[in-house]
């Protein structure tokens, strides 16, 4: 393995009496995608910003390319931000805007020049250049928040929720166009969100944070088939979570039925317990091996490829959701009321702590 | 039926106020360009009383010394006001000791004030003069720019500030071409809304002037001519003064659009 | 996080300076000057002496104080009650208009105080333009004076102050909301009580901050009645005027507007007061 193009070393920050990162280690490649994924409040933010040198680090250390960044501040780091509010000058044009960051390197007239025109095109807004923000579109103001940063070739480029403000097609787009020109430009991209499906689509890897602490690291699969505690079970995904207690070797849900699991498969040691499963790994007509349950259909979701069903069961003090493919659930005629066996493998089983 | 009636009163009392507010200084254009110069009977459309205070030499010099004090004590003001409001909208807690004494001479009564300035440069030995009228209006202007440009400030974006320090701008470039120009509207309202002040400001100025005629301001001279009683002159002044500030306000509004301070 | 989001104190300094050296600093003397005993040539012999508070309350300028207060209440309460109309008439019209009325309700408090008073000396004068009317209606008597008289600086208090009472009432009625008074209806009530019961009092905060503002400012006010009032009586603004100017007592000019102080910060305070229980209540009922 090469070395990281930077490497977070156990950085904390404190405000006051609240710890906003608690002892987070992470290394980023070069060229790589990743994503800091956590609710608000979990510390992702102020970690962007201690790489963008916004904030100091309370403890632990920055290095890029093996060297400590922490105490360069931070118009000297050859790091650039994209704001969740894009943080556009409103008193420059679009090409003044994106220009701004060149001009500060006091770059030669003709390349500033080039250099704009050249990403104005990458972008396709060569047609706005002399337009000030407050004319442009949510999408548009975007990629000129994109373009601003971008054009000085930042060795890592930092985007704060990037997408947040766009509406859902939009959104869409945008994840596959940002992937796009990640790949173009070859920069390393570290985003900040809280959408786990935009972590999902367009990470290499994934942070999952939580209260400030780093929770879990690993490829969008790795953290969605191999979550390592129950709150990023919950956190990525949709997953279903039965109590459970141990029996013998293996465990029983409330209802009494035994639950199996690989020993892979079991992350929690502790008094209380959960056996979670994800909606799309339950089949219909299990066979007698498999761990099942039977409920009574609450509700029914038709989503277009697959159908969501919501079962109420003794097994669990919430719906356990299904999700059957629209081919599968083709003939069946299920209604609301109708009583629903389904059966689920050991090696599709999570075990966690409650 | 009874909402229509009640309209109708509102307008009334509307009416009302600002007849009561416009009639009087109107009276007072009106008659300025009136021939004979009598209040009782017009009797003709003149200028020659504007004309008459251009050879007024003691109106002239007095207009000077207020033209000097008031852009002296504006730049000075706006300056020293801007950098204020910024400082303070940046500090993220407030002191409430620096909140009284920003706010302080907007509320201090100005003959409190003035006595305050005037024991405190005799008390120095200051010469008094031109010089001390300024330090003194220094004092309320800084107070009402800041509070315009704070005003603009809390609907400012704070992260085009690190957005421009991320780029790659030191503190003092960003100060320069960011902050400085987005603020620009605020600041020039304020500074023009100073300058008003200043121009109008009587009480302040007649206890920091010091003895000597030279350093008469224009609203000395006219309280000197009032008291006299009235004058087609004094007609015609008040209707320049008057426009200047209405100007200098109305520029301030619409480059600021966000109303009179205040309100 | 940059040098100057650090240490805003930099920016500070400056006017904090200027306000420290040419405000704070001059404030604190005239305090202290207030406790100094006067030199018998004039100026200020420094020992310490309770004599200027003492004399602030001699019967001779008890009336002074009297009719100081009178004449300011008077004014304060005039201007109340027709800045309160009119801030009511304008939030009662469409709400488009509104700003522009606003804006020209306050227009005159920003042009110039001496040209405003002297406004009224035209219209009142022996020759002004009211007695001129009364004659071109064919009024012959003898007029009464209307110049030089307490009427006159009422007059003259209440059209200079009171764009800032209509300022301040208009803050609280244009953030009523206008349900409000419709729900008191549809409970019963009629247009005066709703009025009385409900508008009035929460909005009765612009009220007292008109108030106390045209009382204070017109209880310390030597121009208009020096210009309106002719002279013909004192108010504690021509008191203290006169002990820096002319009499050369500054001691106890210093007590005089020391007094000027303590009473603007006791409205205030009761003001505040008053608001603050205000607003309490109504949170509580929100």
């Amino acid at each position: 393995m090469s070395k990281p193009l930077l490497s977070l070393q156990n950085v904390e920050k404190q405000f006051g009496t609240f710890k906003a990162v608690d002892q987070v280690s992470i290394d980023i490649n070069e060229n790589e995608f990743f994503a800091l994924l956590g609710a608000s409040g979990s510390g992702k933010t102020t970690l962007l910003r201690m790489i963008a040198g916004f904030e100091d680090l309370t403890s632990g250390a920055l290095l890029l390319d093996g060297d400590d960044i922490s105490a360069v501040p931070a118009h000297r780091r050859p790091v650039n931000l994209m704001f969740q509010s894009y943080a556009l000058f409103p008193h420059l044009t679009v090409a003044r805007n994106i220009a701004y960051g060149l001009e500060m390197e006091r770059l030669p007239r003709k390349e500033i020049t080039a250099r704009v025109d050249e990403i104005l095109e990458t972008i396709q807004l060569s047609h706005v250049a002399a337009r000030k923000p407050d004319q442009l579109s949510g999408g548009q103001r975007q990629r000129v928040a994109l373009a601003r940063a971008l054009v000085k070739r930042p060795r890592i480029l930092l985007l704060d929720e990037p997408l947040g403000a766009l509406d859902k097609k939009l959104r869409g787009e945008m994840q596959l166009e940002l992937k796009r020109i990640q790949d173009e430009f070859k920069i390393t991209f570290i985003v900040v969100t809280h959408d786990q499906e935009e972590a999902l689509v367009m990470a290499d890897r994934i942070a999952i944070l939580k209260d400030g602490k780093l929770l879990q690291i690993g490829s969008p699969s790795e953290v969605y088939e191999h979550p390592n505690s129950r709150f990023s079970a919950e956190f990525i995904g949709v997953m279903n979570f039965l109590p459970v207690v141990r029996s013998g070797d293996g465990y029983q849900d409330r209802n009494g039925a035994a639950i199996t699991a690989t020993d892979r498969g079991v992350l929690g040691h502790g008094a209380t317990l959960v056996a979670a499963v994800r909606p799309e790994r339950m089949l219909l007509n299990p066979e007698p091996h498999l761990n099942q349950l039977t409920g009574r259909i609450s509700a029914l979701a038709y989503h277009g490829l697959d159908l969501q069903v919501h079962l109420e069961t003794p097994s669990s003090p919430q719906p356990v959701m299904v999700r059957l493919t629209a081919d599968a659930a083709e003939g069946l005629n299920l209604s609301i009321g109708d009583t629903l066996a389904v059966g689920w493998s050991a090696k599709d089983t999570r075990i966690f702590d409650a | 039926m009874d909402h229509r009636k009640s309209t109708r009163f509102m307008l009334l009392v509307l009416s009302g106020v600002f007849a009561f507010l416009y009639i009087p200084i109107s009276v007072l254009l009106a008659l300025s360009f009136n021939e004979g110069g009598l209040p009782t009977a017009w009797t003709g459309f003149s200028v020659k009383w504007y004309g008459a205070l251009f050879s007024n030499q003691d109106i002239l010099g007095a207009a000077l010394n207020t033209l000097i004090v008031a852009v002296v004590s504006t730049l000075m003001a706006t300056a020293l006001g801007t950098l204020l409001a910024i400082g303070v909208e940046i500090r993220r807690r407030k002191g409430r000791f620096l909140e009284t004494i920003i706010f302080a001479p907007m509320i201090i009564p100005d003959i409190v004030l003035a006595i305050a300035l005037l024991s405190f440069f005799s008390m120095l030995n200051v010469t008094m003069g031109l010089h001390t009228i300024i330090f003194s209006h220094v004092v309320f202007n800084l107070a009402f720019v800041c509070a315009v440009v704070r005003a603009r400030l809390k609907n400012f974006d704070w992260s085009i500030v690190e957005a421009s320090t991320d780029l790659g701008a030191s503190i003092l470039t960003t100060l320069r071409r960011i902050v400085l120009p987005v603020l620009m509207p605020a600041i020039v309202a304020g500074a023009l809304l100073a300058f008003t002040l200043s121009v109008d400001e009587f009480i302040i100025a007649f206890f920091t002037a010091g003895a000597g005629r030279d350093s008469i301001t224009l609203p000395m001279q006219i309280f000197a001519m009032i008291r006299f009683g009235v004058t087609p002159e004094i007609n015609a002044l008040s209707t320049i003064v008057m426009s200047v500030s209405l100007v200098a306000l109305a520029l301030s509004q619409r480059l600021n659009r966000g109303g009179l301070p205040g309100q | 996080m940059t040098t100057i989001e650090r240490r805003p104190e930099f920016l500070i300094a400056p006017a904090l300076a200027w306000l420290t050296v040419f405000m704070v600093i001059p404030c604190l003397l005239i305090l202290a000057l207030a406790f100094f005993r006067r030199g018998t040539y004039g100026g200020v012999e420094y020992t310490f002496t309770l004599e200027n508070l003492a004399l602030v309350f001699d019967p001779l300028y008890a009336g002074i104080f009297l009719k100081s207060a009178t004449i300011a209440g008077t004014s304060a309460m005039i201007a109340a009650v027709i800045g309160y109309m009119a801030a009511y008439a304008i939030v009662s019209m469409p709400k488009r208009t509104q700003p522009a009325l606003l804006f020209f309700a306050v227009l005159p408090f920003w042009s110039n105080y001496l040209v405003r008073t002297y406004a009224w000396i035209v219209l009142l004068n022996r020759e002004g333009l009211i007695t001129g009317i009364a004659r071109w209606m064919g009024y012959e008597g003898e007029l009464p004076r209307l110049l030089y008289t307490e009427g006159a600086v009422v007059i003259g208090l209440v059209y200079n102050y009171l764009p800032f009472v209509i300022l301040a009432c208009y803050a609280p009625l244009s953030r009523l909301n206008p349900e409000i008074s419709e729900a008191s209806r549809d409970l019963g009530a009629t247009g005066w009580t709703t009025f009385r019961r409900v508008i009035l009092p929460m909005t009765v905060t612009g009220i007292a901050t008109g108030f106390v503002f045209v009382f204070v400012l017109s209880i310390g006010n030597f121009v208009t009645p020096a210009l309106l009032g002719g002279g013909q009586f004192q108010m504690i603004g021509n008191l203290v005027y006169a002990q820096f100017l002319t009499a050369n007592d500054w001691p106890f000019g210093a007590a005089l507007s020391m007094i000027l102080i303590a009473i603007m910060m006791g409205l205030l305070t009761i003001q505040t007061f008053a608001t603050e229980r205000a607003s309490g209540a109504r949170h509580g009922t929100d």
